[in-house]
């Protein structure tokens, strides 16, 4: 039964997957965000790994250079900030343990993957956990294309590349380096020695402009600059360098150029401030770092007899049509002279695969029939930037998901994982204005970073990462949408009770007792569920029986005495209760832990239940308090008949504090 | 609907205490409705009881269910009694009593049962009516006077309504809210007339109120 | 003469109360009803008065009458259904108890057996109701009686009752019954009391005034606070406070509201409330020499 679209409510009752937050919606390989923001508000770092993993292979990359189009679809954004998706997600590939893959049986088909940047790695990761025999040819000695050779250290670092190359390598991938393809070995070799050929090599070539001067020897193109730095070999720059380029690489070359020793370093692009294709956050780092960044301006001529001297501009007023076609219009009369002794053209990249064989579009692109992705020669795909030109490193991982599976469409018969990425899903409505006031207004937790004066002198990386404890409270920011209540309507009893606790008007009653739950108003906290008589809501990715599978986890082992703390995941310091064997299980509100699993957590190990949390400076939820009282009131009522007065602790709130207890 | 609540959990066990295989039923309409008889609650009653016997050195095996009606025979068709040797019902008395007649094992009550009566709100109800099998709503304005009167005349108020309350102190005087809205509505010539004694041979009658298919008034 | 008598001469009547022991001894019932005698018209009887289980009042009223006092016998709907009350007014115009005075009674719950089932198959409206049909030669079920009783009915209404309103309606309702005469609750103020009296005398009722001797400024305040329908005025409660012998006070406080308001009401019912032997003081206060019985 399809989520009705009403504009205002979805019915979510039955709740059939097709629904998304818009974070999930945005972006482009629908990652489960709400569900790994979860899992890290609770500190579970590891769970949260594993399901960024199920649809991004590559989280450790991502979570520190994506460009983030989930973050302009959080619902927050009219309440305070984004939630910070993907530092969130750098933290979960930080402190989460890459699980070893069971091992699979190996198909007989097999697959050549032609280069090893974020598409490549997605194809060899699909393919090779659906058992298929993947082979990776690398033209460069080491994998990992842009994102090792293209983006510098300092926001990449190849450690955290390392982790999630391993992590893919680890599903058992074959791995040629120091192979090109097409010089070293032709495609059609490789089309006899596998069943296929993916071809994700991306844009390798590097322009540079063709004005006077261009052919001096410190005349440079972005690419083998970048990788040249990123291997420590020599760039060949000198101390004053102009970048002629507006977008990310610019950046990248201009911040590269400065750790390099360059004392002066000037950017010039024809785009205007508003237009530069470069991100805001890239821009504003570069400038903090010494950059000069001068928009509006075209490279008219370098200037220089053995060597680079300068580089002279023309103001440009204006770089697009009315068509939206690239087409720069120059004031004559305006000009400017950089001194420079190098010049470094990021004026964009291209494929470089006109060896290969395979048809291409006149910019040189692979051209491929968009429904099969295959190429113009048989049993070979292409997929990536090299298909559609320079793209995000998520728009990357994307395609390869879809190349991917239709290769094991093709292969094995088996049409699921294409099935899965073209479900049709609808996205989630604004937060309603009725919730706005009532959910807690907090800024982004700020991450630790290197000052600009000390990162400029270095490689290192700027970011530090969010700790656990910093992500978690980041990560509690989270409305949690699509992640609340669902209701099974077979099991409901009208009684009501969860309209009358909900203080979000989440559910509301339709004709005839008919229970409807608006997933636009819902704030996930779990209150509804809690006291549901008849069991009959579920909170998404939340059950009973994980719940008791935790608390197992957490007693096992004890001699029968253990003190089993339930802490709510917004408290932030830990009571020294001075009681024996304290265990502590860290929960998105002290709701979800029932009257049933506290009696059965003092039968199967625990000799005392502690239930920390409702301090309400904290609390995001902080209405749930009233009814967490009852709870513990009723529990009290049932052990006091058993004589166990003692086996229930409130303990008293203390002041916020820092520290950290979350796993 | 008819409320009901749980008893004391010391009660509860002291009745299944001799007992080794116990099969808790719950009711999914009036018993989860009063936050009494759900899954839920019997889920924490199954734990409360399993901690309890444990606690007591006592081997008794309890075990869980509900069905969605315990006063109606299909429904009770479900119930999976085999091999229990006790039935501890979450439902309210006419559950107790339909269960006892389809089971052979005893069957025990773990509610008690109040009243009939509507929700207030969040785990609150009023007792609104006695089933008193002859009601005078209309003429009282719609406040039951057996049931909302401590004393259940039928000419109130009496001489211990103090401010407004009730003699017990616990609750609005009964005939005052009868005035009161009998006044609002025009009609307290209503409350000037002579309210009869109470027939409560209606009740009485016949040790089994058959309604089913003999058609006109009740035996 | 006979407390109907009085009444119905005009005569300013006065009565009072004795309550039965919890026990078969009532040598002290008799000794308080003896400090009584000669100073009124009738003696009311307590039935089991809030709630607390004592001697059944159809033998204390025949232990009075035999003692040549006119009892009035209290009944109360708690304790007994519809049967039995015919049965005992039966049994008391047997023994020439005629005066009664019908209530529906204070809830099992303020008493000491909380346990209880309360009865209350009548209330005192339909007390009243069946006391006239009783008259009439008939029970309630319309049988025939062999032998038909007489009876002089009262019934209790409070002047000072929150709210007023439904109390009037229903005193409207007891006099419609066949209510002759109405013993108050315990009223204090002469002003209130006297609007109410001008309102009872146009519904053709007579009329006995409450009174509950006070004996200090405590038993005022916690009579105001826990006794509904009671309500003691500040300034006597401060005249109690101020005073050095309060329970003199309390005689004389009494003893003023029946001279202030002796033309507009019928009579008056001390309450004495184990303080018997403070009756005959109001009433010398008063200048309410003795009663001819």
């Amino acid at each position: 039964m399809a989520a009705q679209k009403t504009g205002g409510s979805l019915d979510w009752s039955p709740m059939p997957p097709t629904v998304f937050a818009p974070c999930r919606s945005k972006c482009p390989a629908h990652v489960d965000v709400p569900g790994y923001i979860t899992a890290i508000a609770e500190g579970r770092f590891t769970d949260a790994l594993e399901i960024v993993l199920e649809r991004n292979p590559l989280p450790s990359v991502c979570g520190r250079i994506c460009l983030r189009p989930c973050e302009e679809g959080c619902r927050r954004c009219l309440l305070d900030e984004p939630v910070a998706i993907a530092m969130l997600k750098r933290a979960a590939a930080d402190f989460g343990a890459y699980q070893h893959p069971k091992p699979r049986a190996l198909r007989k088909e097999s697959v050549a993957v032609v280069g090893s940047g974020p598409a490549g790695l997605t194809v060899a990761h699909d393919l090779a956990a659906q058992g298929l025999r993947v082979t990776i040819i690398e033209a460069k000695p080491k994998l990992g294309g842009m994102l090792r050779y293209g983006i510098p250290e300092y926001r990449l670092p190849g450690k955290a590349l390392d982790r999630d190359i391993s992590h893919i390598l680890s599903l058992g991938v074959e791995v040629r380096t120091g192979v090109k393809v097409g010089a070293d070995v032709t495609l059609a070799r490789l089309g006899e020695e596998h069943d296929a050929v993916v071809v994700t090599a991306g844009l390798q070539s590097s322009r540079v402009l063709e004005i006077p001067g261009a052919h001096l020897p410190r005349v440079l193109a972005a690419l083998p600059f970048l990788e040249a730095a990123a291997c420590g070999e020599r760039t060949g720059i000198g101390k004053r360098v102009v970048v002629v380029g507006g977008g990310n690489v610019a950046m990248d070359v201009a911040r590269t150029a400065r750790r390099l020793g360059a004392a002066q370093v000037d950017v010039v692009c024809l785009e205007s401030a508003e237009e530069m294709p470069a991100s805001r956050q890239e821009v504003e780092e570069a400038r903090l770092e010494g950059v000069g960044v001068h928009c509006s301006w075209g490279p008219r001529e370098i200037l220089g007899e053995e060597d680079v001297s300068a580089l002279d501009v023309v103001r440009c007023t204006s770089v697009f049509d009315e068509d939206r076609r690239f087409s720069p219009v120059f004031d004559e009369s305006e000009t400017r002279r950089f001194e420079a002794d190098t010049v470094i053209f990021a004026t964009g990249q291209g494929a470089d695969i006109g060896d290969l064989g395979i048809e291409t579009t006149p910019r040189g692109g692979a051209v491929i029939d968009p429904q099969t992705m295959k190429t113009s020669i048989e049993g070979v795909y292409a997929a990536g930037d090299v298909v559609t030109g320079p793209t995000k490193v998520i728009d990357a991982i994307a395609e390869g998901h879809r190349v991917a599976a239709c290769v094991i469409r093709d292969l094995t018969g088996d049409t699921a994982l294409l099935d899965g990425l073209d479900q049709e899903s609808d996205t989630l409505g604004e937060v309603p204005e009725s919730m706005r006031y009532k959910v807690v207004t907090r800024r982004r937790v700020q991450m630790e970073r290197l000052e600009f004066y000390e990162a400029v002198g270095t490689f290192d990386e700027i970011e530090a990462g969010y700790t656990e404890y910093e992500a978690a409270r980041e990560a509690q920011r989270c409305l949690g949408c699509t992640t609340g209540a669902r209701l099974v309507r077979e099991k409901c009893a009208s009684c009501l009770t969860c309209v009358r606790v909900c203080p979000h008007n989440a559910p509301n009653v339709k004709y005839r007792g008919y229970l409807i739950f608006d997933a636009e108003a819902c704030h996930a906290c779990g209150a509804c569920a809690s006291q549901c008589p008849a069991h009959a809501i579920n909170i998404e990715g939340h059950s009973e029986e994980e719940m008791d599978r935790r608390v197992e986890t957490v007693l096992a082992g004890s001699a029968g005495d253990a003190t089993m703390q339930f802490a709510c995941g917004c408290t932030p310091l830990l009571p020294e209760l001075g009681l024996s064997d304290p265990r502590t299980l860290t929960v998105t509100c002290l709701l979800r832990v029932s009257e049933a699993t506290v009696l059965r957590a003092l039968q199967h190990g625990a000799g005392r239940v502690v239930f920390t949390g409702c301090v309400e400076v904290n609390c995001r939820y902080p209405y749930a308090r009233e009814l967490v009282a009852r709870r513990e009131a009723d529990i009290r009522a049932l052990l006091r008949q058993m004589g166990m007065d003692d086996a229930l602790i409130v303990p008293e709130a203390t002041d916020e504090d820092e520290g950290v207890h979350l796993r | 609907m008819i409320v009901v609540r749980a008893k004391p959990l010391e009660e509860v066990f002291d009745m299944v205490v001799a007992h080794e295989r116990v099969l808790l039923v719950g009711c999914n309409t009036c018993a989860a409705v009063s936050l009494a008889g759900g899954e839920m609650e019997v889920a924490t009653l199954v734990e409360a009881l399993r901690l309890m016997a444990a606690r007591r050195g006592r081997a008794i095996e309890f075990t869980g269910s509900v069905l969605q009606r315990q006063c109606e025979p299909e429904f009770l068709e479900e119930l999976g009694d085999e091999g229990y040797d006790a039935v501890l019902s979450l439902g309210c008395g006419a559950g107790v009593a339909l269960l006892s007649d389809t089971t052979k094992v005893p069957v025990y009550p773990a509610l008690d049962t109040m009243f009939i009566g509507a929700a207030k709100g969040f785990a609150s109800w009023q007792a609104e009516c006695s089933a008193c099998g002859q009601c005078v709503l209309g003429r009282t304005a719609g406040i039951c006077p057996i049931t909302r009167c401590a004393k259940g005349i039928m000419n109130g108020p009496c001489g211990g309504v103090k401010d407004g309350r009730c003699e017990l102190g616990d609750r609005d005087c009964a005939w005052v809210l009868i005035y009161e809205r009998l006044e609002a509505q025009g009609r307290l010539g209503e409350f000037g007339r002579f309210g009869e004694a109470k027939d409560h041979s209606v009740r009485s009658k016949c040790d089994v109120w058959d309604m089913s298919d003999k058609g006109g008034e009740p035996k | 003469m006979t407390l109907r008598e009085a009444l119905e001469s005009g005569e300013f009547v006065v009565t009072s109360e004795v309550g039965p022991p919890k026990g078969t001894d009532i040598s002290e019932m008799l000794s308080a009803a003896e400090m009584l005698r000669g100073r009124v018209h009738a003696l009311n009887v307590t039935d089991n008065q809030a709630a607390v289980m004592r001697l059944c009042t159809l033998a204390a009223c025949v232990h009075l009458k035999e003692r040549g006092f006119d009892p009035v016998l209290q009944v109360t709907c708690r304790d007994r259904n519809r049967l039995a009350m015919q049965s005992d007014l039966l049994g008391a115009a047997s023994f020439g108890i005629t005066n009664v005075l019908a209530l529906t009674g204070d809830h099992v719950a303020v008493g000491d057996h909380p346990q209880a089932k309360p009865v209350f198959d009548l209330e005192s409206v339909q007390l009243l109701e069946a006391i006239r049909a009783l008259r009439s030669g008939h029970d309630l079920a319309g049988n025939e009686l062999h032998g038909t009783p007489e009876f002089f009915a009262g019934a209790v209404v409070t002047p000072d009752a929150h709210p007023l309103a439904p109390q009037l309606a229903k005193f409207e309702k007891k006099v419609a019954a066949g209510a002759r005469y109405f013993q108050t609750q315990a009223v204090y103020d002469p002003a209130t009391f006297r609007g109410f009296m001008e309102y009872a005398h146009g519904l053709g009722a007579k009329v006995l005034a409450g009174l509950v001797i006070l004996r200090s400024a405590r038993m005022a305040r916690f009579m105001t606070k826990n006794i509904p329908g009671i309500s003691v005025p500040q300034p006597l409660i401060d005249e109690l406070d101020r005073a050095e012998d309060p329970v003199a006070v309390g005689v004389e406080i009494a003893a003023r509201f029946i001279t202030q308001t002796r033309d507009v009401c019928d009579g008056v019912h001390m309450m004495a409330v184990g303080a018997e032997h403070l009756v005959p003081r109001v009433l010398d206060a008063a200048g309410l020499e003795g009663v001819s019985t």
